[in-house]
């Protein structure tokens, strides 16, 4: 062979040093560990003249090493193998934590690889085996021979090189998993959070976040935190406070507005820190309430508001069991309500029974009362379960009273709309229960249980209507504040019990016939059944006859009582127009009659109001002063300046049934007008002049007419 | 044939060699064989397509060596195209381009030769 062309040790040499140049120069390039790993193989393998070769890596959770790349070796004869980094030549490795140069022909594992010689680096995170580089068979144009210490030294270098890659790999993939771990844990917690930067550009949004302020993250990020919340001061005024005070703050309940969104938020704001202390800006999380909103609104068609709060504070109320305790029951139910319903269709029962029922129930959470069951037209509520006080049983019984009270009201408004009163009887009872929350993990109800409660509703069926029943553990514990009046009955016999129970009856003061309230409840049933083809008897018409009659009935130095009947019948003087108009005074006052009787009016005074509405008969004829008052303010506008548009409203109404020309209006005008005369002083002196005035006006009118016909 | 050869062709009484994996004493020794073979049948002009060798390592190397000791005393002569840069960078540490030429493509190879 010619010298020249000889391989020498120099070219050799310089070979082994561009490849560990190489290798330490693209080691940092590798963002995958795999492909680091093959590459170091392939170069060593290269370098060292080995004819292949292994890298074995430890597996994460035990001492066994696993292929992680292979060169020029046929892998599936090793398939099988167990590599424990504690037997044969890599527990050496692992002890010395140096190369090791070896014949493999005795190795348990790396025999099977059928190879001569092998050379064995460990690849060390610090000072932690953590993989091992294996090159077999050095090759040389003699045949294959063991790896000297120049390629042990060569293999050290590279190792040492791929270790430093290897963990600066792995501490990228730390870092980028801890970053996905903690953008996975920002991105599905239900907390709406952002941060921002130095400069107060928002840095970070989750998904909740974003979901809040209803904007897309794209859209949020980069922006600074006063443009994207230009319409929410507080927030904005919140991470500034942050900013200049570098301590946690927070505000609750507060009502943020987004892009057309509105959310109730609990928010918060805390400086972000970095390792040194130093604050890089600030972390904002915003607690959507919306949930909570409607769990408590729904919470509390069941329970007062404060009932609400405290299970919400403390969900150990929430749980399955029970305790005895003290509490007041109280048991109410519609009397007659199964017969009167029979005459309702289904939608009236249930509208019915909503009205009665939110009327009952708002009462009920105003005096902390817990609703604890709803059973057809009967209600049971609890007082003093499940968080007790002292004014518990003084609760109920202001319940209710004011129960019955606003029955009587409520009754008024069904009367005047011709429906038929609802009354109730009311039992209440106090003594020992057992509460707690009865049912199952799906369906829990909060409820009481016991003889007491038993005699409550007992209680309740001895009451009659408008009645409130105690029994005497209720009446001792109320009569000490001498807050309630009593009547003591008879002792009743109930069911389940021996000896007959002493009872006593609450004393209420049933309103007199309340004139404003009814003015304002018949107001309120024209004006939804005065039928709204009628231009002139309109509710206006009706409030001015109203005003009028008052006017003049002061004018006669009438007393404040009689006015009220005035004004009463002044309300009900064209109801009759609801259902028969061409006899509307005679049906009026057939209204009149059965109202004012179911709304306690004394009878004696039913006649004068019923007179007073058939008095306005055309033509009017009023027996007594109070029938010319109403009959003068019925037709106080014939004498007024707005007497043709009141006329043209008539008109518009007459024409509903029959074509009238102008000159039939204007007859008829003149007719009724020469007709018609006010009776009392007032209406004479005010209204007459203009009335007469009026009446000339119209005979012109028709004389113009007349006129014009005959000269055509 | 080997399978680190993954193929030859003649073309302009050029033997043209196509390989595939690690040239190693192996490789190497697979590469010769055929050289040998085709000079003592009158060929001196070789080109070999590396597209498929990645690695190469000094002995793979030397073995090109003697090939060319072997092909100078017949005057004849050996190319190589389709080189990775890292065998590039290798033979011309070895020191293999003095005595071989390094091509881009089989055309100018051919052209070449």
């Amino acid at each position: 062979m010619n010298k020249q062309f000889n391989i020498n040790e120099l070219q050799l040499k310089y070979l082994e040093l561009e490849t560990l140049l190489d290798i330490t120069n693209e080691l940092n390039s590798f963002e995958n560990v795999s492909v680091l790993l093959q590459e170091i193989l392939i170069k060593s393998c290269a370098v060292l003249n080995a004819s292949s070769g292994l890298i074995l890596m430890q597996n994460n959770n035990s001492d066994l090493f696993q292929i992680e790349a292979e060169f020029n070796i046929d892998v599936e004869a090793l398939k099988g193998i167990i590599f424990n980094k504690k037997k044969g030549f890599f527990n050496e490795v692992n002890q010395n934590r140096k190369p090791l140069a070896v014949e493999i022909l005795n190795d348990p594992f790396l025999s099977r690889t059928n190879c001569t010689f092998g050379l064995i680096a460990p690849l060390l995170d610090k000072k932690d085996l953590v993989g091992v580089i294996v090159l077999f068979d050095k090759e040389s144009r003699a045949g294959i021979s063991s790896f000297d210490d120049s390629d042990t030294n060569m293999l050290s270098a590279i190792a040492s090189q791929a270790g430093v890659a290897y963990n600066n790999i792995k501490l990228m993939e730390n870092i980028k998993e801890a970053k996905t771990f903690n953008d996975n844990i920002m991105q599905s917690i239900v907390t709406g959070v952002f941060t921002t930067n130095l400069m107060g550009e928002i840095s970070h949004v989750n998904r909740a976040a974003a979901a809040i302020i209803n904007l897309e993250r794209e859209m949020v990020i980069g922006n600074h935190y006063d443009y994207v919340f230009e319409s929410n001061e507080i927030i904005n005024q919140l991470i500034s406070k942050c900013e200049e005070i570098l301590a946690t703050i927070s505000e609750t309940q507060i009502q943020i507005d987004c892009n057309g969104k509105s959310t109730s938020v609990n928010i918060s704001v805390s400086p972000l820190l970095n390792d040194l202390n130093e604050p890089i800006g600030s972390v904002v999380a915003m607690e959507d309430l919306s949930n909570l909103d409607k769990l408590k609104s729904t919470f509390k068609k069941y329970v007062s508001k404060q009932i609400v709060d405290q299970l919400l504070e403390n969900e150990e109320m929430l749980n399955l069991g029970g305790q005895e305790q003290e509490a007041t029951i109280l048991f109410s139910d519609i009397r007659g309500f199964t017969s009167m319903s029979e005459t309702m269709s289904p939608t009236e029962v249930v509208e019915t029974l909503n009205d009665y029922f939110n009327l009952m129930i708002e009462i009920i959470f105003k005096y902390n009362g817990t609703l604890d069951k709803i059973i057809g037209d009967a209600l049971m509520v609890i007082y003093g379960a499940p968080n007790s006080t002292d004014k518990d049983t003084e609760n109920a019984v202001l319940t209710a009273i004011e129960m019955q009270e606003k029955l009587i009201e409520f009754n008024q408004l069904r009367i005047i709309n011709s429906k038929p009163p609802i009354t109730i009887g009311i039992g209440i009872n106090r003594g020992k229960v057992i509460s707690g929350n009865i049912g199952s993990r799906q369906q829990m109800n909060f409820t009481v249980i016991g003889d007491s409660v038993n005699l409550a509703s007992r209680l309740c069926s001895v009451a009659a209507s408008d009645e409130i029943i105690v029994s005497d553990a209720v009446w001792k514990q109320v009569k000490i504040n001498k807050l309630f009046k009593g009547k003591k009955l008879s002792p009743v016999k109930v069911k389940g019990k021996l000896k007959p129970i002493e009872i006593k009856e609450i004393l209420y003061n049933r309103p007199a016939f309340h004139y404003e309230q009814a003015f304002e409840k018949i107001e309120s049933f024209l004006i939804t059944n005065l039928p709204p083809k009628y231009t002139y008897h309109t509710i206006h018409h009706i409030r001015d006859v109203v005003d009028q009659a008052e006017k003049i009935a002061k004018k006669e130095k009438m007393a404040k009582a009689e006015i009220e009947d005035l004004k009463l019948a002044a309300w009900l003087h064209d109801v009759g127009y609801i259902w028969e108009p061409t006899r509307h005074e005679a049906r009026g006052a057939e209204y009149a009659t059965t109202v004012l009787t179911a709304l306690n009016f004394p009878k004696a005074k039913i006649n004068k109001i019923t007179g007073m509405i058939l008095a306005t008969k055309i033509p009017q004829s009023p027996k007594n002063i109070y029938e010319e008052i109403l009959c003068d303010a019925d037709l106080d506008y014939l004498g007024r300046e707005d007497y043709i548009e009141n006329s043209n409203k008539l008109l518009q109404e007459i024409q509903l049934n029959k074509k009238i020309t102008e000159l039939e209006w204007l007859n008829i005008q003149d007719k009724f007008l020469r007709a018609h005369h006010y009776f009392t002083a007032r209406s004479i002196n005010n209204r007459e002049l203009k009335k007469q005035e009026r009446i000339r006006m119209i005979q012109e009118q028709i004389k113009t007419i007349k006129n014009g016909t005959s000269r055509t | 044939m080997s399978s680190f050869i993954k193929s030859t062709k003649e073309a302009n009484q050029i033997v043209i060699i196509e390989t595939d994996g690690y040239l190693n004493n192996e490789g190497g020794e697979a590469i010769s064989a055929i050289c040998y073979e085709k000079i003592k049948g009158g060929q001196h002009k070789f080109l070999i397509n590396m597209a498929g060798t990645k690695v190469v390592n000094s002995i793979g190397v030397s073995i090109l060596i003697e090939i060319i000791e072997k092909l100078q005393e017949v005057d004849g002569k050996i190319g190589y195209y389709n080189l990775a840069p890292i065998v590039a960078k290798t033979f011309n540490i070895m020191g293999l381009t003095k005595y071989s030429t390094v091509f881009a493509t089989e055309e100018e190879a051919v052209g070449a030769l």
